[in-house]
């Protein structure tokens, strides 16, 4: 599903360069739960931004289904993260002034295969699922922190993606929220066999990925199946 | 760009309006609303101007055509068969002279040096509202002989001291009562004050009427000649029309329209209002498209993180744009349909309510034209100011967005 080949990211801050990936070589196949652990610094949101599209690597080859990603307009990137990912942000991101509801149906209003009928549904649906169908009409500011992020994950999944990204989505809840919404991502995981690439450095979150690349220093130190995963 | 877009940034311009501050949102329409009003009184305040002189120019002094001497000649001569000419044609509703001589007015202790003005009433009437304007007794009849009409200036107030006058009067004449007049040629007559007008058109105020009986004894002869005619066009036929007809059907004297006659004089003042609706225009469109350029401007910045969110997600960057340029679309249309309300009822109040000088009196004079017109400017200008920083926001790179 994605196949990444000596990738590498250098910022200049001055004189000083940081080299935030050193190259990272992994494959992730359809279907997994992945974790991306290591401490502060060590280079997970700039891998995570490079296997969005959100950012360009300085060198290094991503290949999503079989498409050279480098090859792509502005425009078609745009329309690639639309289409085929979804993204989860560690602080939620939703437009404060949409309801819940339109804040999820955003991203499906812009696809040209969906009628209005079929966003509609897919909302619904979807605002079922995470349980929040009942505050449809709500603003942002009016839920939680944990209800604010299962809409992000709402908005994400809306539209099917076949990757869903997550970038620390529990940094800002406690720990209840955190399971709430981590239960979430498994269930989706689960239930469509949706591929899942996570971000974390909370140490407990591991027993839901189904493997762990850890990064130091831009650099993949270890990567496995994860063996202690429950259930 | 697709429907879809477009009905995305639509929602979202809309949902950024009703619900992110709604008292910047007031004020904005408020000061477009305002610039939209700047921008139509002042010309619709000299166009009122202009036309109420006109209209008082038509109405008192010359109609809508006036016939007189040519240059060299001091009256216009053969004046019964010149005005049968005249009436003739088609076209024209009525032709009527005017006779003027210099006197002066005895009334008690007051002397009063005054133009008094011949005319014959009943043609008068086609020509001139002044039958209309009577506050105080009748206006003259064609057979009238030994009666005058005057002007409230001129009858003056007895309760107002002589020296306290804005302008002389005969101190408080009566209709009734009776003034002497000395005329010019040293032909003196006592008439009786038949009745007493007012127009707010300080010439005619100032003037004092008798019939044209009355004033061919004060020459001693029939009086076949006169200052001038003046020409009342049936509704439909153009000044122009009459003017050109007069010439080419025979009347040898000089035929002016209303508005050449204006041009020369009211020229140079409109000329002075043209650069002071320039300046006012141009002033209300900078003060617009600033205001709307920084509220855009500021919307932007603050949403930096936001858009760089939202193109993260997959929206694409026109949709960006057009989300500011809808949002500055709606504010400069509630803007302008503010301003037009508030020009409306200003025209409205003025209407009942007009500027009084003691020249003239004037109200705003706005026309559709001029709305549709100031409002397509006003709204060019805020399109240009919203989509500037719209456009260069949504240009910025995702990256450095989400990090704002
Ligand atoms: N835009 C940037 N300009 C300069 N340096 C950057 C930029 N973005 C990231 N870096 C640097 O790249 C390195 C990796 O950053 P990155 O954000 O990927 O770390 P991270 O693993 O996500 O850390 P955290 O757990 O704190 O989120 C860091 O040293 C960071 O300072
Ligand atoms: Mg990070």
């Amino acid at each position: 599903m994605i196949e990444i080949e000596n990738l590498r990211k250098t910022y200049h801050m001055g004189t000083v360069e940081v080299k935030a990936l050193d190259g990272v070589d992994l494959e992730i196949e359809k279907g997994e739960f992945l974790g991306i652990m290591g401490p502060s610094g060590s280079g997970k949101t700039t891998l995570l931004h490079m296997l969005g599209l959100l950012d360009l690597p300085t060198s290094g080859k991503i290949i999503i289904d079989g498409m050279d990603i480098s090859l792509l307009t502005d425009y078609e990137k745009t329309m690639f993260r639309l289409y085929k990912l979804g993204y989860v942000f560690q602080d939620y991101a939703l437009v404060p002034d949409l309801t819940v509801m339109e804040n999820v149906s955003l991203p499906a209003m812009l696809r040209k295969d969906r009628t209005e009928d079929q966003y509609r549904n897919d909302t619904n649906d979807i605002l079922q699922k995470i349980g929040l169908y009942d505050r449809r009409d709500h603003l942002p500011r009016e839920l939680s922190g944990g209800q604010q992020q299962r809409v992000s994950l709402a908005r994400a999944m809306v539209n099917k993606p076949d990757i869903l990204f997550a970038d620390e989505p529990c940094a800002n809840l406690d720990t209840e929220n955190s399971r709430i919404v981590l239960d979430l991502f498994r269930e989706i995981n689960e239930s469509v066999h949706q591929t899942i690439v996570m971000v974390s450095h909370e140490d407990w979150h591991k027993d839901y990925f189904h493997r762990i690349v850890r990064l130091r220093d831009g650099k993949i130190v270890s990567d496995g199946i994860n063996g202690s995963k429950a259930s | 760009m697709g429907k879809k877009e477009l009905k995305v940034a639509f929602l979202l311009a809309l949902r950024s309006l009703q619900r992110g501050g709604r008292s910047s949102v007031i004020l904005t329409i408020l000061i477009v609303g305002m610039c939209f009003t700047n921008m139509i009184f002042l010309p619709a305040m000299f166009n009122g101007i202009g036309q109420s002189i006109t209209k008082q120019v038509v109405d008192y002094e010359v109609g809508n055509v006036l016939v007189s001497p040519q240059s060299g000649d001091q009256y216009v001569t053969d004046l019964g068969a010149t005005l049968d000419l005249i009436n003739g044609m088609p076209g024209v509703d009525r032709a009527t002279p005017h006779y003027s001589k210099g006197a002066t007015l005895k009334y008690r202790q007051r002397v009063l040096g005054v133009s008094v003005r011949a005319i014959s009433p009943n043609d008068e009437k086609y020509v001139s509202p002044l039958y209309t304007k009577m506050i105080g007794g009748s206006y003259l009849g064609d057979g009238d002989t030994g009666e005058v009409i005057i002007g409230k200036p001129v009858a003056g107030d007895a309760s107002i001291r002589q020296e306290d006058e804005f302008q002389p009067s005969l101190g408080g004449v009566r209709v009734g009562d009776s003034i002497t007049i000395e005329y010019g040629n040293g032909y003196t007559k006592d008439y009786r004050v038949k009745g007493i007008y007012y127009t707010g058109w300080s010439q005619a105020d100032s003037t004092v009427y008798v019939t044209w009986t009355d004033m061919e004894q004060v020459e001693g002869k029939p009086l076949d000649f006169a200052d001038y005619i003046t020409v009342k066009a049936k509704p439909g036929y153009s000044e122009k029309f009459i003017k050109d007809e007069l010439q080419q059907y025979g009347v040898s004297q000089k035929v002016q329209t209303t508005s050449d006659l204006l041009s020369k004089s009211l020229g140079r003042a409109l000329q002075s209002f043209a650069i002071i609706n320039t300046v006012s225009l141009i002033v209300s469109i900078i003060i617009t498209t600033v205001v709307l350029f920084i509220v855009i401007t500021i919307k932007t910045l603050n949403s930096r993180k936001q858009i760089g969110i939202l193109k993260a997600i997959g929206v694409d960057k026109e949709v960006i744009m057009h989300n500011y340029g809808f949002q500055v679309i709606i504010l400069a249309v509630l803007g302008i349909i503010l301003g037009i309300i508030i020009a409306s009822m200003l025209a409205v109040y003025m209407a009942y309510h007009p500027i009084v000088t003691p020249e003239w009196s004037a109200t705003l004079y706005i026309t559709p034209m001029d709305l549709v017109i100031n409002s397509l400017i006003l709204f060019v200008a805020a399109i240009i100011a919203g989509y500037v920083p719209a456009w260069q926001v949504s240009r910025e790179d995702i990256q450095t967005a989400m990090r704002a």
